[in-house]
């Protein structure tokens, strides 16, 4: 029954009569498209050839303003070019051919130093000989490169034939969904422009003509293959950073060192904790922390992944990398946390911080270790250094997020009970933005476990060296009993700070 | 202490950042509301309000959305800081006070509530209410007395040791409640309390806090969008239209005698029941008419329409209206009375 109703309401729908709308898209050649859109539009999906598509291809979608399908069989038209024009004009065996004439001179010329009887002539007829063969050898890919040239010839005239095809076949439905998203959106490009038809004359003839020249000639001009420039632009703007570094290393070699000291200082207080107190303390309080701060399954976790680093001879060395991602992750928790309010709190700070931050995270890893070496040298401190500035955008990130995230209301409502701006961020707006703080810092740990391994490259101990040894020796069980080790830090650290902020949610 | 705690004298707040120019413009040139916005990007949220509130009275501000109502309460306690004019609480200027005078003011003498409760959803219900204390610098003991004592007038007996998201938004709401009554404030902001509220529960709190009103004593300002809102708990009315005040006064003022087209439009569907009383709508009585009305019920001028309907019913005869005295002075008869409640057409 209800379907009889639908169609009562839909089936005696009045025509419209869309050929003005078409026509003003349309421009040039309005009767033709007219009659090509009201067949796609009444169902008949038959394909049709569009002969102006078929035969100037992204020509005609240049003028018509169809830049999709443009760039597309530009791109597709140009490989099958290159085929062509390689099998026309193409010396495919000319490089070995060269070759085998340089080889052939080299091996006659060793020929005739031993015919004068140098004194190790026998020697000299071997590697003579050895030159010939190689000679021959290039002498015969040469030829077959000349006889593959008529099968560049047909595969390229192949594929032209088949892009061609799809052009024409493909053109009206492209451009009456063109029509359907013009009729929306007017800015969407309508009618047959001339201009937009000699931008793509100009694009296509500079794109074609410098590839089909690149591709097919033998020995093309150097200026078109690399960019032109001395190479002493590039030496020269490495010797002004190299410069730059190593004099601000020596006028702030005060400021390095005490960073390095209190670091270091902080450092070997925390290893000497994890490294020197004896392993069953270190093991019971891991396993009271992961049962309290975030239960027994992750206890039971944290139990095995313990068992695993002691059993398999790697304590010493986790509790060196456990030393230094916590130490790391201090320092970043007690400087990003604040450097993340500041940022919450004025949108001029960050800014600034914001695209430093966009750097930090998307340099490369390794980049960091080239400064920190400048600065200040190798060793652990430089390693820890590395850690943190890799690791710390996230908790700044977090910290400014959460802040902005507190809901403005509660925060009007404590300003309205007389709250004064301390009282309002400690008593209302970290505490609110504790979850996603806690989420940064839970990050931060996290990267800076994966900093670990890249850190040793300087001199940071720990599972992350015994990684790197590994990997010069090819010692490929040590390297992954180490790779384990460090993924079992990394999980015990995740599920005990993430247990602790998702209970401190609840209770 | 002064005699009116809440006075103001020519508020007006323009946003944007061009505010004082536009301020100028106005006061020399008297620009609309669009011309400002057009010359100097400002919207004008506040225009030229002046009103006194008196000694535990509930003043109302009705008005639509975009009328400037939140804004307006937002300057008692300066939240906001007005462009022009003078705000005083407890006879003194607020806009003049320091920084700690503000926060001492905020904390001791006005409380508020907010439309969507703003409770801090990591504290209990104990720990919400004691808020304004804990920021006074109570001690502990004396924080969960006040609290559990507010608790119990707004009847949330049992509930301290909740946490917000646990009690329902009628139950948040009276926790709002409660946090701005735990510092015995003068002063009571209310801004839309009730809105977010469904029909029954909002009726219920609107009840409990007129009750409650009138047992502190506590003078209170309260915003709302909703006329019968208005009407059932405001000691006065002021209408709002476009961050100026339309009219001022009872709601028997307002619902008879309403100042502007704006005005009459939100009355027309008010119930008049019980805000017209009979002097109002009798036609006084001639004295040689006395005889016909001897069957007639005797009715008090001071009765509501309500109660006359109440009458009518009962008999055939038109009403006789007496004044204090006991002596007639007017009559109602069925067309009248029904005219009367139909807002005298």
């Amino acid at each position: 029954m209800p379907a009889n109703r639908t169609q009562g309401a839909t089936g005696n729908a009045p025509s419209i009569d869309l050929t003005p709308s078409i026509t003003e898209f349309v421009g040039a050649r309005a009767a033709f498209y007219v009659g090509r859109f009201k067949l796609l539009l009444a169902g008949q999906n038959r394909w049709r050839v569009n002969w102006a598509a078929l035969i100037f291809g992204p020509l005609w979608a240049a003028a018509r303003g169809i830049w999709a399908f443009f760039w597309l069989f530009a791109i597709l038209e140009l490989v099958a070019w290159v085929q062509v024009g390689r099998g026309i004009w193409g010396d495919l065996g000319a490089d070995k051919l060269a070759e085998a004439a340089r080889l052939q001179a080299k091996s006659d010329q060793l020929m005739a130093e031993a015919a004068r009887g140098d004194t190790n002539a026998e020697l000299l007829v071997e590697s003579a000989g050895n030159l010939a063969r190689a000679a021959e050898n290039a002498r015969a890919a040469s030829e077959a490169g000349e006889a593959s040239t008529t099968t560049y010839l047909l595969v390229g005239l192949l594929l032209l034939g088949l892009f061609k095809l799809m052009e024409g076949l493909w053109a009206d439905r492209v451009y009456e969904r063109q029509y359907t998203r013009w009729r929306v959106d007017k800015r969407v490009p309508s009618g047959f422009n001339l201009y937009r038809l000699a931008g793509g004359c100009a694009l296509l003839l500079l794109v074609f003509s410098l590839t089909l020249y690149r591709f097919t000639v033998s020995q093309p001009d150097q200026r078109i293959v690399s960019v032109p420039v001395p190479s002493t632009y590039h030496t020269h703007t490495a010797n002004l950073i190299e410069d730059y570094l190593d004099r601000t290393a020596r006028a702030g070699a005060g400021l390095f060192n005490s960073i390095a000291g209190g670091t270091e200082a902080v450092l070997n207080a925390i290893e000497a904790v994890f490294v020197e107190t004896s392993w069953p303390v270190i093991v019971i309080f891991f396993l009271l922390a992961a049962w309290r701060l975030a239960g027994g399954r992750v206890a039971i976790f944290t139990g095995a992944a313990l068992a695993y680093m002691g059993i398999l001879g790697l304590w010493e060395k986790s509790m060196l990398t456990l030393a230094l991602v916590s130490s790391a992750a201090v320092f970043c928790v007690l400087m990003g946390i604040p450097l993340g309010v500041w940022c919450a709190r004025s949108s001029r700070v960050y800014a600034v911080v914001r695209p430093v931050l966009d750097m930090m995270q998307t340099m490369p890893a390794f980049v960091y270790l080239i400064p920190i070496i400048a600065f200040f040298g190798t060793g652990k401190v430089p390693g820890i250094l590395a850690t943190i500035a890799f690791s710390m955008p996230p908790v700044i990130r977090l910290t400014a997020l959460g802040l902005a995230q507190v809901p403005k209301d509660v925060v009007e409502a404590a300003r309205a009970f007389g709250a004064t701006q301390w009282q309002l961020m400690t008593g209302v707006e970290l505490p609110l933005a504790a979850p996603t703080i806690m989420t940064g810092v839970n990050q931060t740990i996290l990267m800076c476990l994966s900093m670990v391994v890249i850190a040793s490259l300087i001199g940071a101990r720990g599972l992350g060296q015994e990684v790197l040894v590994a990997l010069q020796f090819v010692a490929k069980g040590q390297g992954i009993l180490a790779g384990l080790a460090i993924l079992c830090c990394a999980m015990v650290l995740d599920r005990i700070v993430q247990g602790r902020f998702r209970r401190g949610d609840g209770a | 202490m002064s005699d009116i705690p809440i006075k103001l004298e020519g508020v007006w707040k323009i946003f944007g950042t061009r505010a004082e120019e536009a301020m100028a413009a106005v006061r020399s040139e008297g620009l609309s509301k669009n011309e400002v916005l057009a010359r100097f990007g400002a919207v004008i949220g506040i225009a030229d309000v002046s009103f006194d509130v008196h000694w535990g009275e509930i003043f109302c501000i009705m008005g639509l959305s975009g009328s400037g109502k939140s804004t307006l309460i937002r300057h008692i306690n300066r939240l906001i800081e007005p462009t022009a004019g003078r705000v005083e609480v407890l006879g003194r200027d607020v806009t003049r006070l320091s920084e700690p005078e503000l926060r001492a003011m905020r904390s001791q003498k006005i409380g508020m509530v907010f439309q969507h409760m703003a409770l801090l959803p990591h504290r209990s219900v104990r720990d919400n209410v004691a808020y304004p204390l804990e920021i006074r610098g109570a001690p502990k003991g004396r924080r969960w007395e006040i609290s559990q004592h507010v608790l119990s007038l707004v009847g949330l007996d049992g509930f301290e040791d909740r946490f917000p998201d646990e009690i329902s938004g009628g139950m948040q709401q009276r926790v709002g409640l409660a946090r701005a009554l735990a510092s015995d404030p003068d002063v009571l902001l209310m801004d839309e309390p009730f809105s977010a509220l469904d029909p029954l529960i909002r009726r219920q709190l609107q009840d409990q806090f007129k009750a409650l009103s009138e047992q502190l004593h506590k003078t209170t300002l309260f915003i709302t969008h909703d006329l019968d809102e208005a009407i059932r708990l405001g000691t006065r009315i002021a209408i709002m239209k476009d961050g100026r005040i339309v009219q001022i006064g009872t709601p028997v003022d307002i619902v008879t005698n309403p100042a502007d087209d704006y005005v009459r439009d939100f009355v027309r569907n008010i119930s008049r029941l019980k805000l017209v009383f009979a002097h109002a709508i009798m036609e006084p009585l001639t004295s040689d008419s006395a005889e016909k009305f001897a069957q007639s019920p005797r009715v008090s001028q001071d009765s509501d329409l309500d109660h006359l309907v109440d009458v009518a019913i009962t008999t055939p005869h038109p009403l006789v209206i007496t004044n204090a005295e006991g002596k007639d002075i007017g009559v109602v008869s069925k067309d009248r009375l029904l005219r009367g409640i139909q807002g005298g057409k």
